[in-house]
């Protein structure tokens, strides 16, 4: 069924058949090519809600954030777990990425609808999956678990455990898979962390997680050119 | 340079305007549409030169549109087709095989 044709759109602004017309003039074959290219690109860019300076950007955070962590507890013994002054800045930059990554999304989907876009349950899901997490903290502790557990191994391990599947397993519902093998890697990072104790937690899963965000970056940066 | 050869590509998608307008929606995920204020600030067109193009691929069945609303608060989605996914896919091997030719 044709929609567009609705002529107060057209007479809006004056234009006519006669403007658009002019555009039909010779076209070589070779400027068409690198337009199609340049323009191929450029909407792919667009958009993509993950594009790889965000990937890069998580690595950075993930290295940085992990990183500041390990530095407030390596060499405690007993462990007690992370300093004050570096929870807030793994907090402070968790929170920049979040704020990032929903104005790229925003900018990425503005206009697009269909089955790419993400639905709000599966935000929902998301979002209970993360606070769950730290609700069964609080009952470790409440149990008595030591403080290698419930400030080390636990929050180092668990959230990406946790995130890892559930958006592997909302990326396999929608035949994402280069996001599905990513979350499942992530998963199993975490997994691997939690044998090297309390402190060593922190440092191996904030590396292996920035090395995987940046093979998430090249991926995409990849894929964009193809 | 053979002498059929510009009649190899598809006049319709053979045209800049209408050749970023085919293939900035055939970069959007099958199934997904785009808004006509999106797709307008993309191209970089206005919207009485982008209607016009728009018709002439919908006319073609390349594209298919949907109107939700009435007057002030209507909004038109477009999307490709099949149908135009597969003239893009065509006007593209059609080019490659001209531009090898050259």
């Amino acid at each position: 069924m044709n929609e567009i044709r609705d002529p107060n759109e057209a007479a809006a602004t004056g234009d006519n058949e006669a403007a658009a017309a002019g555009d039909e003039g010779e076209f070589d074959p070779r400027e068409a090519a690198a337009l199609l290219q340049q323009t191929k690109r450029r909407a792919r860019n667009r958009f993509n809600p993950n594009p790889p300076l965000m990937s890069l950007l998580r690595a950075i955070v993930a290295f940085g954030a992990y990183g500041v962590v390990w530095l407030s507890v390596r060499g405690q013994h007993p462990y007690k777990g992370p300093a004050g002054w570096a929870l807030a800045i793994l907090y402070a930059l968790v929170i920049i990425v979040i704020i990032a990554s929903v104005g790229y999304l925003k900018r990425a989907t503005t206009g697009v609808k269909g089955p790419s876009r993400m639905r709000p349950a599966e935000s929902i899901v998301l979002a209970v999956a993360w606070i769950l997490v730290y609700v069964f903290m609080g009952a470790l502790e409440h149990a008595g678990a030591s403080h290698a557990i419930v400030y080390g191994i636990y929050p180092a391990t668990a959230p990406l455990i946790m995130l890892g599947l559930v958006g592997a397993a909302l990326a396999q519902a929608r035949a994402d898979w280069p996001i599905f093998s990513g979350a499942l890697t992530v998963a199993v990072i975490a997994s691997v962390a939690a044998f090297f104790g309390p402190a060593g937690a922190w440092l191996v899963a904030g590396i292996a997680l920035a090395a995987a965000l940046l093979v998430q970056a090249g991926a995409s940066a990849w894929r964009q050119r193809a | 340079m053979p002498t059929d050869a510009p009649d190899a590509l598809d006049p319709l998608i053979h045209v800049p305007t209408r050749l970023r307008i085919v293939a900035t929606l055939a970069a959007l995920p099958e199934g997904d549409t785009v808004s006509f204020t999106r797709l307008q600030d993309m191209i970089g067109l206005t919207p009485g030169n982008l209607i016009i193009h728009l018709r002439k691929l919908e006319d073609a069945d390349y594209i298919i549109s949907h109107k939700t609303g009435n007057g002030a608060g209507s909004r038109t989605t477009v999307a490709l087709t099949d149908q135009g996914r597969a003239a893009l896919d065509t006007y593209t091997q059609a080019l490659r095989g001209l531009l090898g030719g050259l």
